[in-house]
């Protein structure tokens, strides 16, 4: 394989990185560099150009405080037509909490107030009043989209929103212990094209290296239109943790 | 009324389950009382107008603070009472008070000092008028209880608005949050803060939390930076900036080392500098205080040293790393717990600035109910550049302490970074010994 580079785009590091979103990126850079494949982490904050964003193979937004949502949705408006195209022209991505609400029409506050999210995809999200359950908890799903071998999934869930998918969009697995988008329909976030959307801190990613792999295998793949067989890793260690979240979780 | 009933009642219950062995008798007292008589803490503070009552609130350093506090109180001839460091909440302040008081409710101490849970701070301050509150510092910690730190922070403001001119709040500057907490109240208030030249980190860590104004939201410039979010700030935009310290300390010595316990000792003396007390004084009593437990506590065993640094939040861990590095560490046990008083998120642990420490050490050893968590910490934290020190995961916290003192040589420290609850388990095994 000659010398491959990814470039890792970071939406908003110094706002929208609470719950140690990072570790999703520390876990991409390595894994990639693992393989001899060149990492460079291009941070998407305030003031960046909407045209610097194109220059990323993959994209990552974690979640943040209320304040630090209002102080990004302003300036996430001037970027969002890079974005949606990106999307849709099935650029990976991994949109975590509020950085996955962003991607919906709109998010209905406790008190009943609507605010308009980017709309790049058909879903909602509603907060059910201030004396609603708020989700929090170890969780897991379940899904067959990354690898053969493996169909389980962990992570940590902290939000009080519910989501509610349009009926065209798919959910990104099956939720079998927490509350996933809405503790209603099972469904746990949401998979378009080569972005995924999820409730899961943890954070996701290092505890599941398979969803790690297949956004740097994608993200690789439309860059070079070739198709890429990432070599193996020993992951003995995430195995063995994430088989004792999902212990604690009585399975 | 207070009644008489109920204050032997609960000493009985703290007798009781001392003996039993049902915890340390410390919130069930309290939590009888105030179930029998919501209104207990506001009467019988009621009957003992004299006692001075001291909060001490934030995220990281209030058990510290608060010794600090009770040691300068107590060399200067003054009677105080405390709450033990796990009895934040209102059953907490509650039995400290009961089992201070007369069969008649009457307190003998001067000064009543109580660390405060977040969260617990709007309902104490809805039965307590303080004669002092010192606020520490706020950073992320346990979201999965406490919440985000804005909404944190906007409950104390609400609460300190009400408070009168006679209550001192001792705040600290360099958090942008704390001292904005200032801006609307009546109270006696008191800013400490770090000398610029003690101010040494070059940029912002990962995980600062409170950078962007509290006032309007513009991203904050730092002139000087001492660790996390903590500095001399200002706003571009509105222009509000850090609060001058109102009191200077030069060569004053500490009894314990850190950047962050340098706040705390800044805070303890500035609220009995408030309180009139002469600098020679305070500057004497502290100079020989001995650590809290679990906080940089030493303790040895088969001949070997070990030190205690807690280590139960992203900042905490990376202070707790800052200045065991300075001591010249080289054996380190990280014990990594996710029960109630740790939080039952683990997510944090991705925060810390583990790559930056790593390469120091010469054997990591870890453990904990979420070892394996830390493992694959510590395995995304290596690079090819430096030998890796020897890494031990051993889920059995005895064995694991066993270990990592196998590892130590005879005349150097083995440093342990524990959660809160593996802070507890560890002295348990160290000291063979119950502490809570």
């Amino acid at each position: 394989m000659t010398a491959h580079t990814l470039t890792i785009g970071w939406l908003y590091p110094d706002l929208m990185s609470i719950y140690g979103d990072r570790g999703n990126i520390i876990v991409l850079q390595k894994r990639a560099e693992w393989r001899g494949i060149k990492t460079t982490i291009v941070p998407i904050s305030l003031d960046t150009k909407p045209t610097t964003l194109t220059t990323c193979d993959l994209l990552l937004m974690g979640g943040a405080q209320d304040r630090q949502q209002t102080i990004v949705a302003t300036d996430l408006a001037k970027k969002k037509d890079v974005l949606k195209q990106m999307i849709e022209e099935g650029t990976p991505g991994l949109y975590i909490c509020g950085g996955y609400q962003f991607l919906g029409t709109y998010y209905i506050e406790a008190d009943g107030t609507q605010i308009e999210q980017l709309g790049l995809l058909d879903f909602y999200t509603k907060h059910p009043g201030d004396q609603a359950k708020r989700y929090i908890g170890n969780m897991a799903f379940e899904t067959a989209t990354f690898t053969g071998k493996n169909t389980t999934y962990v992570g940590f869930e902290n939000h009080g929103g519910r989501t509610y998918l349009g009926k065209h969009l798919t959910p990104l697995g099956t939720v079998f212990h927490g509350s996933g988008n809405n503790g209603e329909d099972n469904g746990e976030g949401l998979l378009y094209k080569h972005s995924i959307g999820t409730y899961c801190h943890g954070p996701l990613l290092p505890k599941n290296p398979e969803i790690a792999d297949w956004l740097i295998q994608k993200a690789l793949e439309k860059k070079y239109h070739q198709e890429i067989t990432l070599s193996p890793l020993d992951d003995t260690l995430a195995y063995t943790a994430r088989e004792k979240v999902l212990a604690k979780l009585g399975k | 009324m207070i009644q008489p009933i109920l204050i032997t009642a609960g000493k009985l219950i703290s007798t009781l389950s001392k003996v039993l062995g049902r915890g340390n008798g410390s919130t069930w007292p309290g939590h009888i009382a105030l179930s029998t008589n919501p209104t207990f803490i506001h009467q019988i503070l009621k009957k003992n107008p004299h006692l001075k009552i001291i909060l001490v609130i934030g995220t990281n350093g209030k058990t510290t603070t608060s010794k600090m506090i009770a040691t300068i109180l107590k060399n200067t001839n003054k009677t105080v009472i405390q709450n033990t460091s796990g009895a934040n909440l209102l059953n907490g302040i509650a039995s400290t008070l009961l089992l201070h008081a007369s069969i008649t409710g009457k307190i003998k101490a001067g000064y009543a000092i109580f660390e405060v849970d977040e969260n617990a701070v709007p309902g104490v301050l809805a039965q307590i008028t303080p004669f002092a509150i010192v606020v520490l510092n706020l950073f992320r910690d346990q979201l999965d209880r406490y919440g985000e730190l804005d909404s944190i922070v906007k409950k104390w403001n609400d609460a300190f608005v009400s408070l009168p001119t006679t209550t001192h709040l001792i705040l600290n500057a360099d958090d942008p949050l704390i001292a904005y907490g200032g801006h609307n109240t009546k109270t006696t208030t008191v800013y400490y803060g770090l000398a610029e030249k003690d101010m040494h980190q070059k940029a912002l860590a990962h995980g600062a939390d409170s950078i962007y104004c509290p006032r309007c939201s513009t991203k904050l410039t730092y002139k000087h930076i001492s660790y996390a979010h903590l500095g001399v700030w200002k706003c571009p935009n509105c222009k509000l900036q850090r609060p001058d310290p109102t009191y200077t300390f030069t060569n004053v010595p500490l009894p314990l080392t850190g950047t962050y316990n340098k706040y705390n000792a800044y805070a303890a003396m500035s609220l009995a500098r408030a309180i009139g007390l002469r600098q020679d004084v305070i500057t004497t009593s502290l100079k020989t205080m001995p650590p809290a437990f679990g906080r940089q506590e030493t303790l040895s065993l088969d001949g070997k040293q070990v030190q205690l640094f807690l280590a139960k939040n992203p900042t905490s861990f990376n202070q707790s790393l800052e200045t065991i590095t300075t001591q010249k560490a080289k054996h380190v046990l990280f014990v990594l717990n996710d029960r109630i008083p740790d939080g039952r998120d683990v997510s944090w642990i991705w925060d810390i600035a583990l790559e930056e420490y790593l390469y120091a050490f010469q054997s990591v050893t870890l453990s904990g109910d979420r070892v394996y968590d830390m493992a694959v910490r510590i395995h995304y934290a290596q690079t090819a550049k430096q030998p890796t020190p020897k890494i031990t995961v051993e889920p059995d916290l005895t064995k694991a302490i066993s270990q990592a003192l196998t590892d130590t040589p005879q005349d150097e420290t083995l440093f342990i970074l524990p959660t809160y609850s593996a802070m507890l388990d560890v002295r348990k095994i160290l000291t063979g010994k119950k502490i809570l």
